[in-house]
């Protein structure tokens, strides 16, 4: 099959999948509902519906599709950034440093908000720059990374920060539930606030990384030969780094850590279709909201009606898979 | 209709000595729930500070602990509740009840699909999810862990105001106040005071503090906790501290006969437990979980029962 056919094939399998798992997320939850009873809803606005499918499970949905497209674009971004398929927000550090500051401003109980940028935002943001800014400064020698040196610099940042975390958490007194949402991650509490804001910020990343894309195929060749090739690197890398950040921020304080999402969808997107950023950005997003609204679906299902953290379901999908691409550099 | 004021001054008249702790309590009452001038506005603020408007009696309740449906079902509002946890299993009526999940996970949707008129929540449930509650427009009033009988007392009669059953729980209090110094009363020629450690779960060491309302239960049934200066709610009692301590009895808050019995042969195999006072004598006493864990009204019934398990030949001879 052609490139241009795979792509178009993939873009019809990933947009099925998008709907299906839009259906199944409307009528599977804790409440009985049947296909009848959405169609009830659509027709005749039952008051009490309205707000299970709308409020509750459309924006859980919108939510998980929102913060895995983000994670699946940050991922992309940073594996073309450290010119290495290893990298991912989880990975590198910079989910777990976002998540250290949006409990350390909740701690603090500096909750003000402007405009829908919160504190909270503001201080996720902060520290997950300065976790992957410090990963960056450690694992680069003249220009160039060391696969082993960002593992273990991204693994060792994401270890410190996670226990402070864990830290914060403890001296905290409602830690039990706090602690499973900021190190495992959950939709269960979702609304449109939240979608809006993530919203945003993935559709001001997705439009720069998109008009940045193909500097980003320049930037795979090495800095020098970018530079050579007029690409501007330094702005170029800057801009990569901050809106990696903002996207992986940005879900962490939604939906606290959901690790291995940026490492295996952008993984599998080039495998399917080619390592072209100018693809794989889109793509990957894609994937990345069907592969986060598929495991929120199985999170809700697995112990029902208990559910699981999502990163559990992530984790169990994605360490394997790490593993593996691990034992294939060797 | 008559205001929760009106009907307070009308549950007199009492005993002079009752009549002052009767006049410190809503003084307490006053202080604590600060109804701003109930009857006006009724507004009313819970535990967390946030302010409650209340409107007509409420009509479909969802309780999202099991101390709370306790305390509703004494409040003849059974009902009323039309969604408890899975944890609510007392009164067995409440186990009838659609369960909308756990303390810490309760269902959104399942709490939106019952449609209450009012969420009564206590501290375990998580902030995030009542915040998330109430931005849906449900009204949740929130209550706290207090440290003694008295605040349960004073949560109960708070209960009564916010579901406008202030009669029934003011009778309800009554009657739990003079069961507790009933057993006061049996146990007032106790000189001796057993120095007592509570074990929470049986395995590990996690016992109550200074702040922990089991703490009040185990003074008021004259024994003494060892961990009871430390100004914390539940905490994990240190090991070497407790050896040092040396009590005269351990009690073992424990779910069933079964659980005991494993904390029990786990506090005889442990090389620097079985050496206690406590455990040489084979003074390791069980303790309903279900009736002492709860911050509910049978929390007296508690009571009695640490009474007897610390002073059981005392109360024999008073027989």
């Amino acid at each position: 099959m052609t490139l241009a056919g795979r792509k178009r094939l993939l873009l019809m399998i990933l947009l099925c999948l998008f709907l299906g798992g839009l259906l199944l997320s409307l009528l599977i939850g804790p409440v009985q509902t049947s296909a009848r009873d959405l169609g009830n809803f659509l027709f005749n606005h039952d008051k009490t519906f309205s707000t299970i499918f709308l409020d509750l499970r459309l924006s859980r949905a919108a939510l998980a599709f929102l913060v895995g497209a983000s994670l699946g674009l940050a991922g992309a971004i940073l594996q073309g950034y450290f010119q290495n398929s290893m990298a991912d927000p989880f990975v590198v550090g910079v989910s777990s440093g976002a998540s250290f500051g949006a409990v350390l401003c909740l701690t603090l109980g500096l909750n003000v908000s402007l405009f829908g940028f919160s504190g909270q935002s503001f201080f996720s943001f902060a520290s997950g720059f300065a976790i992957v800014y410090l990963v960056y400064l450690l694992s680069q020698k003249k220009g160039v990374f060391k696969v082993e040196t960002l593992l273990l610099t991204g693994i060792a940042a994401g270890a410190l920060t996670s226990s402070l975390t864990t830290f914060l958490l403890f001296l905290r007194s409602d830690s039990y539930e706090q602690a499973v949402f900021w190190l495992l991650g959950s939709f269960s509490l979702a609304e449109w606030k939240q979608v809006g804001m993530v919203g945003l910020y993935f559709c001001i990343s997705l439009a720069l990384a998109q008009s940045l894309a193909k500097d980003m195929n320049l930037l795979v060749l090495g800095d020098e030969i970018a530079q050579s090739l007029g690409c501007p690197v330094r702005r170029v890398r800057k801009i990569f780094l901050v809106v990696s950040t903002l996207l992986a921020a940005a879900s962490v304080s939604v939906s606290g850590i959901i690790g291995f999402v940026g490492l295996v969808v952008p993984h599998w997107i080039r495998i399917l279709i080619g390592p072209d950023h100018r693809r794989l950005f889109l793509y990957s997003a894609l994937a990345g909201g069907v592969f986060l609204v598929y495991s929120d679906l199985l999170a809700r299902v697995v112990l029902f009606p208990t559910e699981l953290p999502i990163g559990i379901i992530t984790a169990a999908i994605g360490a394997p898979f790490f593993i593996y691409l691990l034992n294939q550099r060797r | 209709m008559s205001t929760p004021d009106s009907r307070r001054s009308r549950s007199s008249p009492r005993p002079t000595e009752m009549k002052t702790r009767a006049a410190l309590f809503f003084f307490a009452l006053s202080m604590l729930s600060s109804p701003v001038q109930v009857g006006q506005n009724r507004a009313l603020k819970d535990d967390l500070g946030y302010s409650f408007q209340m409107s007509s009696p409420p009509q479909r309740i969802v309780s999202l602990a099991p101390n709370i449906t306790e305390i509703l079902f004494a409040l003849d509002l059974g009902n009323k509740v039309v969604g408890v946890t899975r944890f609510c299993d007392y009164p067995p009526q409440a186990l009838l009840k659609e369960k909308v999940g756990g303390m810490v996970d309760p269902s959104l949707e399942k709490i939106k699909f019952l449609n209450p008129d009012l969420i009564i929540a206590f501290r375990g449930n998580p902030i995030r999810m009542l915040t998330r509650l109430k931005s849906l427009g449900f009204p949740v009033f929130i209550f706290e862990t207090g440290s003694d009988l008295e605040s349960l007392f004073l949560m109960i009669e708070r209960v009564g105001l916010l579901t406008q059953k202030t009669t029934e729980a003011h009778s309800l209090v009554t009657a739990l106040r003079q069961r507790s110094e009933a057993i006061q009363a049996v146990l007032q020629s106790v000189t001796l005071r057993p120095r007592v450690f509570l074990s929470l779960h049986g395995l590990g060491l996690w016992t109550c503090g200074k702040e922990s309302y089991l703490n009040d239960l185990i003074r008021k049934a004259k024994g003494e906790n060892v961990a009871g200066a430390i100004p914390k709610k539940w905490l994990r009692y240190n090991r070497e501290q407790l050896v040092r301590d040396n009590p005269d009895v351990i009690i073992v808050l424990a779910k069933s006969q079964a659980d005991y019995q494993t904390a029990r042969d786990w506090l005889v195999k442990e090389a620097d437990l079985r050496d206690l006072k406590a455990v040489r004598r084979g003074e390791i006493r069980f303790l309903d979980e279900n009736l002492a864990s709860r911050y509910g009204p049978r929390l007296v019934e508690a009571l009695g029962q640490l009474a007897g398990l610390l002073h059981s030949r005392h109360i024999g001879e008073e027989r």
